[in-house]
């Protein structure tokens, strides 16, 4: 295939693995790499330490163009990023936050930066500041998207930008790639779809479920971690809408997180404590689900886990390798188009 | 030039359907947007007795000789009552319309399958609007014709299944027969030519109709959709089990802040009454009632003809599928 996407990061199909923490990991970026599309690795678990094992890992496994995600919001994000720049990661795609100084860094030698973004504001600020790309989040996706669909999202985002726009949320087969290209995205950034692929790290549990599941199986709230956030309807989400911000079970939740991202507890404490009431309530809600989050998709814990995942869960029948999808994919939205070729004439 | 089920189904030239809308689908715009090749909408509930539905069927055939939807909404209202329904339902059959959107309740559970097998006999084109495979399955199960799939981003009353068009559509496609319509988020080329790619066999738009030069609408409300932009839409009414997305306003955050603190229904009907939206419409007063628009008003620039509109929907739907395919070919 041949898009702006294509052309500007050296791949051969614009399908982009979305950073999901516990699931890109190294082999499942490379998978995704290898098999012609642009793996994102999850840095939101890792400390710097790991972050740097990761990406050697990463590049023993594919020469191919990968990305790493840093989540601006999350603790020891900034650490972590430092590390992909240091490591000149080819693309570095950032969320939550304000990332120039990832970009003027990235371009120094040669590296691509997209931001994740919910609207065209945010899109704008991060075109103004060098950004090579954009994801545009719609609202059916995965985690972290706003009220805004990707039907509407993405061509008033593509007729303001003069970056290219890869379209997130809704997509997993070929019609959708049709349907993304058709509305001026450039690509498409794949979360649910790639979770459900035989090189998916994710509990063989939630991968059954993600095939079991339908469209309107999901939970989109502001009670799992703050912020809204779409998670697979299960006993477990709907447990955790219930109870809300736990502050106990926060503070006991971030010093396992502090742990994890190798930052002394107290730092991280001080710190959090530091940015204010609304930004320490914040990461609290964050501390909990990250532990939910974590208990979904490395263990499989229907009841207590949380798993993030997008509506189109319930288009997902099967468990493919990466490469089978894309190939499939891209021949399916060929055969959309030409359907719709047919119907023009 | 356009040819899909849809187009075939009425001998129209655009897959291009107005949606309903209270108080603005009457003669005058139903008729501009059939006689520009696409297919209007009369909505009955303009109308409360028979005469006056069946006066309102003739004088949009005398404006148009093109097809046209009649859309009946089969929900209980305070001033439609089930007594209208069977009402509209029978006139339709009468007037041998060529078509019928319905939404809400399955008629047959409305009106008993002989509404069905009297529509059926007179050649009537029946339609259901859904937000859910389930209800698609039901109206294809009792003879329908097509189906409008709303998403959630549509104006109006999307279910509160809350699937969006971009997944509702194909999951829909995949699972009937009959053909499919996308709701919701659809104004211009592009979207047109997603929802075609989904497997649409056409598209319906209601909010993008307010915005045209034929619409009778205050002027200020055609303007409101231009300024306005995709995030200003809100759900409201989830707390007495019907959500509207309607235009960010004065009036309905009003209305969201009764339902937080729990004031019931008695509070919030003032607040939401057809009658108040009639005259929001009238007087260009968007503050005074709630405007029931979709999220494709981020998508709305200008105010055309509904001919220029369609036209150039058209363009645009082949220039971004011949450029989709150059990329999937590339």
């Amino acid at each position: 295939m041949k898009t702006r996407i294509t052309e500007m990061v050296g791949i051969k199909y614009p399908m982009v693995l979305s950073g999901m923490s516990w699931i890109s990991t190294p082999k499942m970026v490379a998978a995704v790499s290898n098999a012609g599309g642009l793996g994102i690795l999850a840095t939101g678990p890792l400390s710097s330490a790991q972050t740097l094992e990761a990406i050697r890992e990463i590049r023993k496994l594919t020469d191919k163009p990968f990305g790493a995600n840093a989540t601006l919001m999350f603790p020891g994000a900034a650490d972590n990023a430092k590390v992909l720049l240091q490591e000149k990661v080819p693309v570095i795609n950032f969320a939550l936050g304000k990332g120039d100084w990832i970009v003027k860094e990235a371009h120094k030698y040669g590296g691509k930066v997209f931001a994740t973004v919910v609207n065209v504001r945010h899109a704008k600020r991060a075109q103004d500041y060098g950004c090579d790309a954009v994801i545009a989040t719609g609202q059916e996706a995965a985690a972290h998207g706003e009220d805004v669909t990707s039907l509407v999202l993405v061509p008033h985002l593509a007729e303001n930008l003069k970056i290219p726009v890869i379209a997130a949320g809704g997509f997993g087969d070929g019609r959708g790639l049709a349907a993304a290209l058709a509305l001026g995205a450039e690509g498409i950034a794949m979360g649910t779809r790639l979770m459900a692929t035989k090189e998916s790290p994710l509990h063989d549990n939630y991968k059954k479920l993600t095939v079991e599941k339908e469209v309107y199986d999901t939970l989109f709230s502001k009670r799992f971690d703050g912020i809204l956030c779409r998670v697979m309807k299960t006993d477990g989400a709907e447990r955790a809408i219930k109870r809300g911000l736990n502050l106990p079970a926060a503070f006991f939740n971030s010093q396992e997180i502090a742990k994890q991202v190798n930052i002394p507890y107290f730092k991280l404490f001080l710190g959090v404590l530091a940015s204010g009431w609304a930004n320490a309530k914040q990461l609290a809600f964050m501390a909990n689900a990250f532990k939910t989050f974590n208990l979904a998709t490395e263990f499989g814990d229907t009841k207590k886990g949380v798993l993030p995942v997008g509506q189109v869960q319930g288009l997902i029948h099967d468990q493919p390798t990466v490469a089978e999808l894309f190939e499939r994919m891209v021949a399916e939205a060929q055969k959309a188009q030409a359907k719709v070729n047919a119907a023009l004439s | 030039m356009y040819n899909t089920a849809i187009t075939k189904m009425f001998g129209i030239k655009y897959p291009i359907i107005c949606g309903a809308m209270m108080w603005l689908c009457k003669p005058n715009l139903c008729a501009a947007v059939s006689n520009a090749g696409g297919m209007g909408n009369l909505t009955a509930g303009n109308y409360e007795t028979a005469d006056e539905f069946r006066a309102a069927i003739r004088e949009t055939r005398k404006l148009t000789k093109n097809p046209f939807m009649v859309a009946i909404t089969l929900l209980p209202s305070v001033r439609i009552t089930p007594e209208h329904h069977k009402m509209y339902v029978k006139v339709c059959a009468e007037e041998k319309v060529d078509g019928i959107e319905f939404s809400g309740t399955p008629l047959d559970k409305v009106a008993g399958m002989e509404a069905v097998e009297m529509l059926k006999k007179a050649g009537v084109k029946m339609f259901h609007k859904v937000g859910a495979l389930r209800h698609a399955q039901h109206a294809e199960k009792i003879g329908f014709d097509g189906i409008y799939a709303a998403g959630i981003e549509e104006g109006g009353h999307p279910l509160s299944d809350d699937v969006t068009s971009m997944v509702l559509t194909p999951k829909i496609v995949s699972s009937v027969k009959i053909p499919v319509v996308t709701v919701g988020g659809i104004a211009d080329g592009r979207t047109m030519a997603a929802a075609l790619a989904l497997g649409a066999q056409g598209v319906m738009m209601a909010s993008r109709f307010i915005a045209t030069k034929e619409c009778e609408v205050h002027e200020n409300i055609k303007q409101e959709l231009i300024r306005r932009q995709e995030f200003e839409t809100v759900i409201y009414g989830k707390s007495i089990g019907l959500q509207g997305r309607g235009l960010k306003s004065k009036v309905l955050e009003e209305v969201l802040a009764i339902e937080e603190r729990h004031g019931g229904f008695e509070e919030l009907i003032p607040l939401l009454s057809g009658q108040k939206v009639k005259a929001a419409w009238e007087t260009g007063d968007v503050n005074y009632a709630p405007l029931m628009v979709g999220q494709s008003i981020g998508l709305i620039n200008d105010i055309p003809t509904c001919k220029e509109l369609m036209e150039r929907m058209a363009a645009q739907a082949r220039e971004s599928l011949a450029k989709a395919s150059k990329a999937c070919n590339g």
